[in-house]
């Protein structure tokens, strides 16, 4: 009896100063910073660092085994340089978005904050949760002011203002269709150069291997182009070179941007749903796809599948090395969309970064010390690589070589995730990554248009037309995904009904409303 | 049941007054509770005021930019709230009243069964689905009902008839959700009617035991009625949250197959793929609020037509 | 007389074998092709798909998630030491409380119910309450966020006190106070006594709840080794899912390994299988009679 009374009063005043806690808290909250002894006052370039500062760092995903050991050793250096000692922090891959936009939304202490076009870069910045870095990079970090390209620069500003410190590694991820290029060969099938001779392909294996299905197609979310179905996406990419691909209906050229095409009431759009109704009947993908949650690259690796139609070419290597090791009698063949169109683009500098959040009170030596990562190969290895002779050695042609495999190894390559501050001066790559350099060298030759990347600029300010825009999206997946998919039987009256629903959904006020802004957008940066 | 005591008489002070005079030691015992709900869920219910503005980082919840009711229109333009309402609704009093009278009919045949070894396993066996996730539950489903190799069609195959296209037969996944609610809850929901059904004094069986009532008698007019007021204030319970979907049921399951919405999508799923590209927290809030302020009213209305009638099985 | 009651008795009995024995097969099978399904190679989980028993028998799902045994180990520590810590003293206090909400002598009880209650109805959002926990509290990467906000919920509370509202006649009460017993004195000597099977249901409630939360992990957080053990696991699948959703755009990838489909079921079953062991001990508590005859006789 006692005992339990112990017991309730105690946890009875825990809560209560829990309670006095939350009152109190926000006197505190303030000023913290912690006085420290110090030998240098100011570090070379003026800013001042006699206060001993930790610095929080978040990156997205998940924490390498050996993180603490890196953290150390990146601490040693750091002290020495710039007074200064980091904790790296790791959001995990759950439910990362949400995580997120809580860290931004509740004003953590953070700063350095990874950013991205796909983590809504451009969205964030526009509401105000980071800090304008226009004054203190070129003061804290003049090398790396200097070092990335005044043109990336201006790329990543939001309204005038820059709010992320871009990374300058050039990558292309356009659309590529990877293949069984044994079993193509098993048939003597054509050569594969676009969509007409893939159907081919496709037939050949539906009618020759019956326990492989030719491709496994699912839903996907394609941004500002909403919902969709992958099969799609090859067939429009290799006959269109738009900068948006399809946003609410619309497309364009890149030859000239600011004029918007309206691809939803075109015939041609009717043309390819029929195309992809044709597929659907010869039974190219599953009759269950729609509600299918499948991994397609791992059926390609495991034999189910015969190609996967939306891979990239960061992907195709993946693949590739994996297949090598465990089915070595397979070719694997790719077709690039980029070469059937003519048309590729880079990622936009948006797409990696780093952002001081408003919260920081470190912002200079946030930047500072950032400006190393990058900058310096010791820290910079030390971050991507890990310890040299541990988890990494080079070899003698210059290829990064793991040391052991994933599963011994506590640092693989780019275990931080470090993909903003790769350096392109420095940096390392695997022997597999050379299938991916030598795609980027054929982008880069004559025949490719290489394009500039406009939709990653492009910041998008829909509070006018928020509701429509949800409505519109619940529509595509409603009616434009069936039909995308081939489910509809009858696809002309499947299209009129989705065009009929579209519309109601407030269809034409999205296009008007998003066509003006995006002509601003392209008279702004002078197309 | 006693008779209710009327404290009616002697109403001059209100109920708290009365209990801080007479009930210290009661009040003392609910302070962690109270204390607890206050801090936990009533003061971050300022957020509601989300719903109406457009957050931004520089304004915060209170200085941001008042929008009235724009963070609402989402849910209406698309015209489907009604119908995607009609479905949140059905489904989960589908949940409710079947799950719920499959409970009470497993939990009185666990109680009354001879072999408590076989009680005891299956007990246990039944509660195996609530520790089985939805994800897994979907890549189950999948794995049974999909067109070219899954279970139900290979079977049919084996028996040379028509394989089926569950995947787009809008009706047949409103008894497939509700079986696997069902299904998952099962173990649970017996675990409490069961727990009833012990608190039931044994002196009652024994009386009609006397006068001679057989097992099915015993079931019907001691362990059923005395097991009501529980199935209502479960009821009851549920009423206010009728509004809000099993999210992770039907994402899982039917992911986002728009062949099959019409039967299928509820509140839940619909806002997740409106928002889902947004990261909008006034739309966000917007829509629990439709939720809530529905939930509230229905509970309120039921739980007052039942105040009126039997004071007892009134939840508040 | 004595036959007629017999015979109602075995065809009851009949009937109980025939229809439990019937869900109990229907909730075995799925958890059983789980198992069989974590056992097998993952190339044959997608060839051939879900078997009763594993056409290629593999240990490589469950390999993967012991790859690093200090993680499935500290995952396990954290999340028994929660379980245990919440459900103790959460059993307390919605014991507390919703013995308090049923005593027909307090007055407030209806107010104080609706006062629970109305917490299931709104809900401020996960913005505040994140602030709350985070800012406030302070209890970011502590392991009391994992036990603290879950500690009670309306639901339990309400379920309680109709437990002890069922099982605690009024008369026991009024007679106690009569003999000169305080309220709290009630409640520990004779409330928590008859409402036993009571108190079983809710302590495996809160701690199944327990167990089975990845959320306040996955949102609170920062340090691995203070991740429960449904996070630890939910994560490892996470990375997997959630690069394979970002479009083909996005040109990101993890260079930690990526579980396959047998390792979400592995995982599956190491999550349930300490906790399903210790049912049954739990179960003792659910014997007919037992408490009621103890106390009154």
């Amino acid at each position: 009896m006692k005992n339990v009374i112990t017991r309730f009063i105690s946890t009875l005043s825990a809560v209560v100063m829990l309670g006095g806690l939350m009152s109190s808290c926000s006197s505190i909250k303030g000023g913290a910073a912690i006085p420290a002894v110090s030998t240098k006052t100011t570090s070379e370039n003026g800013i001042n660092i006699s206060e001993e500062a930790e610095l929080k760092f978040y990156m997205l995903g998940n924490a390498p085994r050996d993180l603490e050991l890196i953290q150390e050793k990146v601490n040693d250096l750091a002290k020495k340089d710039l007074n200064c000692t980091v904790k790296f922090n790791y959001t995990s891959w759950s439910d990362t978005t949400t995580k997120y936009s809580l860290l931004l939304s509740s004003g953590q202490d953070i700063d350095l904050l990874y950013t991205a076009d796909w983590m809504y870069y451009s969205q964030y910045a526009k509401k105000g949760a980071f800090q304008p870095l226009d004054e203190v990079v070129p003061k804290a970090a003049p090398d790396l002011w200097k070092f990335i390209p005044e043109s990336y620069w201006n790329a990543v500003k939001v309204e005038g203002k820059i709010y992320t410190i871009p990374a300058t590694w050039k990558e292309y991820t356009p659309g590529v269709i990877v293949y069984r290029e044994d079993l193509r060969k098993k048939y003597k099938l054509p050569e594969i150069k676009d969509i007409v001779t893939f159907e081919t392909y496709l037939e050949a294996i539906k009618k020759n291997e019956p326990t492989i299905q030719p491709t496994e197609e699912l839903v996907a979310d394609w941004g500002i182009g909403g919902p969709g179905f992958t099969a799609w996406l090859p067939l429009f990419d290799q006959t269109h070179t738009s900068n948006l691909g399809v946003a609410y209906g619309l497309y364009n050229d890149f030859r000239n941007p600011s004029r918007l095409i309206n691809y939803w009431d075109s015939e041609e759009f009717v043309r390819d749903m029929k195309t992809l109704r044709r597929w659907q009947e010869k039974g190219f993908w599953s009759i269950s796809a729609l509600s299918a949650n499948i991994s397609q690259s791992d059926e390609f690796e495991n034999g189910k599948v015969a190609c996967i139609m939306t891979s990239n070419p960061v992907k195709y290597a993946t693949i590739l090395l994996k297949v090598r090791t465990v089915h070595p009698d397979w070719e694997v063949g790719y077709l690039s969309i980029s070469e059937v169109s003519g048309y590729v683009e880079p990622v936009h500098p948006v797409h990696n970064g780093f952002s001081v959040p408003k919260s920081s009170r470190k912002a200079e030596r946030a930047v500072a010390f950032y400006s190393r990562l990058v900058l310096d190969k010791t820290y910079n290895y030390l971050t991507q690589y890990g310890i040299e002779g541990t988890h990494y050695k080079i070899s003698n042609e210059g290829y990064y070589e793991m040391i052991g495999d994933t599963e011994a190894n506590g640092f693989p390559k780019e275990a931080m995730n470090g993909w903003a501050w790769r350096n392109p001066e420095i940096q390392l790559f695997d022997k597999s990554f050379d299938s991916v350099l030598e795609m980027f060298k054929k982008f880069e030759s004559t025949q490719i248009v290489v394009g500039e990347n406009l939709l990653g600029g492009f910041i998008e300010d829909y509070s006018a037309y928020q509701a429509e825009r949800a409505a519109l999206y619940q529509v595509q997946n409603q009616y434009l995904v069936p039909l995308m998919g081939g489910f509809v039987e009858d696809v002309e009256e499947g299209v009129r009904h989705f065009r009929e629903k579209a519309k109601s959904a407030g269809l034409e006020k999205i296009q008007s409303e998003f066509g003006k802004q995006w002509q601003a957008y392209c008279k702004g940066i002078g197309k | 049941m006693t008779v209710k005591i009327s404290n009616k008489l002697n109403r001059k002070e209100s109920d708290l007054i009365y209990d801080f005079k007479k009930n210290k030691i009661l009040l003392l015992m609910l302070a962690p509770v109270v204390v607890f709900f206050f801090i936990n869920s009533y003061l971050p219910m300022v957020g509601i005021y989300y719903a109406f503005t457009k957050f931004d980082f520089n304004g915060g919840l209170f200085g941001s930019p008042f929008v009235g009711f724009d963070n609402f229109k989402f849910l209406f333009q698309s015209g489907t709230i009604l119908k995607i309402t009609v479905n949140t609704v059905l489904y989960n009093l589908a949940f409710i009243v079947i799950g719920n009278a499959l409970q009470v009919f497993v939990a009185i045949l666990l109680s009354e069964m001879s072999s408590r070894i076989f009680a005891k396993v299956s007990q246990s066996i039944m509660f195996l689905p609530y520790f089985v996730s939805y994800v897994i539950v979907g890549v189950l489903v999948y794995n049974l009902f999909n067109y070219e190799s899954g279970f139900v069609n290979t079977m049919l195959q084996n028996f040379n008839m028509d394989p089926i296209d569950a995947y787009s037969t809008p009706g047949l996944w409103k008894f497939v959700l509700v079986a696997l609610y069902i299904w998952k809850m099962l173990g649970y929901g017996t675990v409490i009617y069961l727990a009833a059904i012990l608190g039931i004094g044994s002196e009652y069986y024994e009386a009609a035991k006397i006068d001679g009532a057989n097992i099915f008698q015993q079931i019907r007019s001691i362990t059923i009625p005395l097991l009501v007021p529980t199935f209502i204030m479960l009821f009851l319970f549920s009423l206010g949250s009728i509004m809000r979907g099993q999210f992770d049921l039907f994402y899982q399951v039917i992911g986002s197959n728009g062949l099959l919405f019409d039967a299928t999508d509820i509140i839940d799923t619909f806002v997740f793929r409106s928002l889902k590209m947004n990261f909008d927290i006034g739309m966000g809030t917007a829509a629990g609020l439709y939720q809530s302020v529905f939930g509230f009213i229905i509970i309120i209305t039921v739980n007052w037509l039942i105040k009126r009638n039997h004071e007892e099985y009134a939840l508040f | 007389m004595k036959v007629r009651e017999a015979k109602s008795t075995i065809l009851f009995n009949i009937l109980a074998y025939i229809i439990v024995g019937f869900i109990t097969l229907l909730c075995l099978l799925p958890f059983w092709l789980i198992v069989s399904g974590s056992f097998t190679s993952n190339q044959s989980i997608i060839l051939d798909g879900y078997r009763l028993f594993p056409q290629e028998f593999s240990l490589d799902a469950y390999k993967a998630i012991f790859k690093i045994p200090k993680g499935v180990i500290d995952a396990y520590s954290v999340t028994i030491f929660v379980t245990v810590a919440g459900t103790l003293s959460g059993l307390l206090l919605i014991s507390m409380g919703g013995y308090v909400l049923q005593r027909k002598d307090f007055r407030s009880r209806n107010k104080f119910s609706f006062f629970v209650y109305f917490t299931t109805l709104f809900q401020g959002g996960l913005i505040p309450w994140y602030i709350l926990l985070t800012n406030f509290l302070h209890l970011r990467d502590k392991i009391a966020v994992l036990i603290l906000p879950s500690i009670m919920s309306p639901f339990l509370i309400i379920l309680m006190k109709n437990f002890i509202k069922m099982s605690v006649p009024d008369e026991i009460i009024e007679s106690a106070k009569i003999d000169g017993a305080n309220d709290f004195r009630i409640y520990y000597s004779i409330v928590l006594n008859l409402s036993l099977p009571g108190l079983a249901t809710i302590g495996l409630f809160l701690g199944l709840h327990y167990w089975n939360d990845w959320f306040m992990s996955m949102l609170f957080i920062d340090t691995p080794s203070k991740y429960s053990l449904q996070f630890f696991l939910y994560n490892l699948l996470n990375g997997a899912e959630f690069l394979r959703n970002l479009s083909q755009g996005a040109g990101v990838y993890d260079s930690v390994a990526i579980p396959t489909e047998t390792t979400k079921l592995a995982m599956a079953v190491v999550a349930v299988g300490p906790i399903i062991f210790l049912y049954p001990f739990i179960q003792k508590y659910f014997v007919k009679g037992l408490t009621i005859g103890a106390v009154k006789g």
